[in-house]
């Protein structure tokens, strides 16, 4: 009878977690979705574009596109944009992302991948958390230091806002491309430009 | 015990039965309505949908110096830009063509074991940068690495060092060091063949050559140089470079893909590799 209690009450505990990512399992939920990725990867009968779409799923609930691409683009931007444009926006920021991400997968060549820390920091002004996942990607010569960067959104607890690549994030190169695309083009002129590489690399 | 059990069910199964209940009574009545609110919920709120969270959003907490688009000082942009091209087809035509040949010929276990070698032998320079860094355990680590390495690493093709005892290789370059003491990075410059650069780095290359002993600067005070005359300077270099592009195939041209002006690009690229590397 107890038991029967206790798993009634675990199942109502998990269902109430299910939905967002404790920062307890931060560890534990990050490497079982690349441990997953990497199997997905070592598969030698789907292609590479197979491979990122089954990638991408697994790790879909874990990254915040709209925070990526919101700090891509910059407050000025986002202000200035129409609503037809932020549409348009995010989508191919998201678009591209992945297409960037599912390129990047076929330089896999059997690297191993080692979590090392789960890192927390605070914000300077207003004492935020936030957490930084440290991985390395460990090949047969060199080792890559890679970094996912979370921070705890409201409804759907921690979720990736950046990743650092071997000392270099992809968020503040996108930002900077973005900006100096803006310097010389219109924002209408901008999204177009992305979307039409979508089409080439997609 | 039991009693809570039953109370608990009893009122799972009520609120489950109600709500199914409520769902079965008012069901038509009330899906009209619902759609209708909702259509007015994104209609009036269509914008806030993308502006709820605002400041959460652009908040001061993500707006840290890494997201601050500076104006970057770059006197040479146009010969830069011009360098970029050159070396961008060098890299298409010449380099990545041989490296492909090369990687087709010999087996990965091998080419990083040649990766190794010319690693092992550049130990001067990690040993001397962690140095001036005052990195003492990493030196230390460095020397021992250098020691097992080249004895039960067969002359440096293997790396036992790291397998069996986990000393890890620390790269520290003089660029690296005189960043370590504040010296800024002047302004960028696209070297030929060689790729991104800046007038910090320069320096350090120069310094680096000196001590390295895979270059013959220097030959006069250091004896430990392994190249006699240049052109042997040249193949070693030539080797060495081939070798590591053949382990990195596709990286390049991953990258140019997500590039929308490739100059800008590379230079913050590489400006972000080495700020990384000096802070570490």
């Amino acid at each position: 009878m107890k038991n029967i209690l206790k798993i009634l009450l675990v199942a109502l505990f998990s269902i109430s977690s299910l939905f967002a990512l404790e920062k307890e399992e931060i560890k534990t939920v990050m490497t079982k979705k690349i441990d997953a990725s990497i199997s997905i990867i070592k598969q030698k009968n789907l292609t590479t574009q197979e491979k990122g779409q089954k990638i991408i799923k697994i790790i879909d609930e874990v990254f915040d596109y709209r925070k990526m691409a919101l700090l891509s683009l910059g407050r000025d931007a986002w202000v200035s944009a129409t609503k037809e444009q932020k549409i348009r926006y995010l989508k191919a920021f998201e678009i591209n992302l992945k297409n960037s991400y599912i390129d990047k997968l076929s330089l896999y060549t059997d690297q191993k991948v080692k979590i090392i820390d789960l890192e927390s920091t605070f914000t300077q002004k207003s004492k935020k958390e936030r957490i930084q996942l440290t991985s390395e990607l460990i090949g047969q010569s060199k080792t890559y230091k890679v970094n996912y960067l979370f921070y705890k959104n409201k409804t759907r607890g921690w979720v990736i806002w950046d990743i650092n690549l071997a000392g270099t994030s992809i968020i503040t190169t996108t930002r900077k491309q973005y900006s100096g695309l803006l310097k010389q083009k219109s924002l209408e002129e901008m999204i177009s430009e992305i979307e039409a590489k979508n089409k080439i690399n997609g | 015990m039991k009693n809570i059990f039953i109370i608990l069910l009893v009122t799972l199964g009520f609120c489950a039965c109600t709500s199914k209940n409520d769902i079965n009574i008012e069901k038509e009545s009330t899906q009209k309505q619902i759609v209708t609110t909702k259509k007015m919920i994104t209609e009036n709120n269509s914008n806030d949908s993308f502006d709820d969270n605002f400041n959460e959003d652009f908040g001061e907490d993500f707006e840290n110096e890494s997201l601050k688009v500076e104006e970057v000082f770059d006197p040479l942009s146009s010969y830069n830009r011009l360098i970029t091209n050159f070396n961008d087809k060098v890299f298409i035509y010449a380099l990545n063509p041989t490296a492909k040949g090369y990687a087709y010929l010999f087996p990965e276990t091998f080419r990083s074991g040649i990766s190794n070698f010319f690693n092992n032998l550049m130990f001067p320079l990690r040993f001397t940068n962690n140095l001036l860094q005052l990195k003492f355990q990493n030196s230390v680590e460095e020397l021992g690495r250098f020691l097992v390495n080249t004895t039960f690493g067969l002359a440096g093709f293997m790396d036992p060092a790291k397998t069996e005892l986990g000393w890890k290789q620390h790269d520290e370059d003089f660029g690296q060091t005189l960043g370590f003491y504040g010296v800024g990075e002047g302004f960028h410059v696209v070297l030929p063949f060689l790729g991104p650069s800046n007038l910090r780095d320069i320096v350090g290359l120069t310094a680096d050559s000196y001590i390295s002993a895979l270059s013959t600067t220097g030959s006069s005070d250091l004896q430990y140089k392994i190249p006699n005359n240049q052109t042997q300077n040249l193949t070693i270099t030539g080797v060495n470079i081939v070798n590591s592009t053949s382990l990195r195939l596709g990286l390049y041209e991953s990258l140019k893909k997500d590039a929308f002006d490739l100059y800008p690009y590379l230079r913050d690229l590489y400006n972000q590799r080495r700020n990384t590397l000096i802070k570490e």
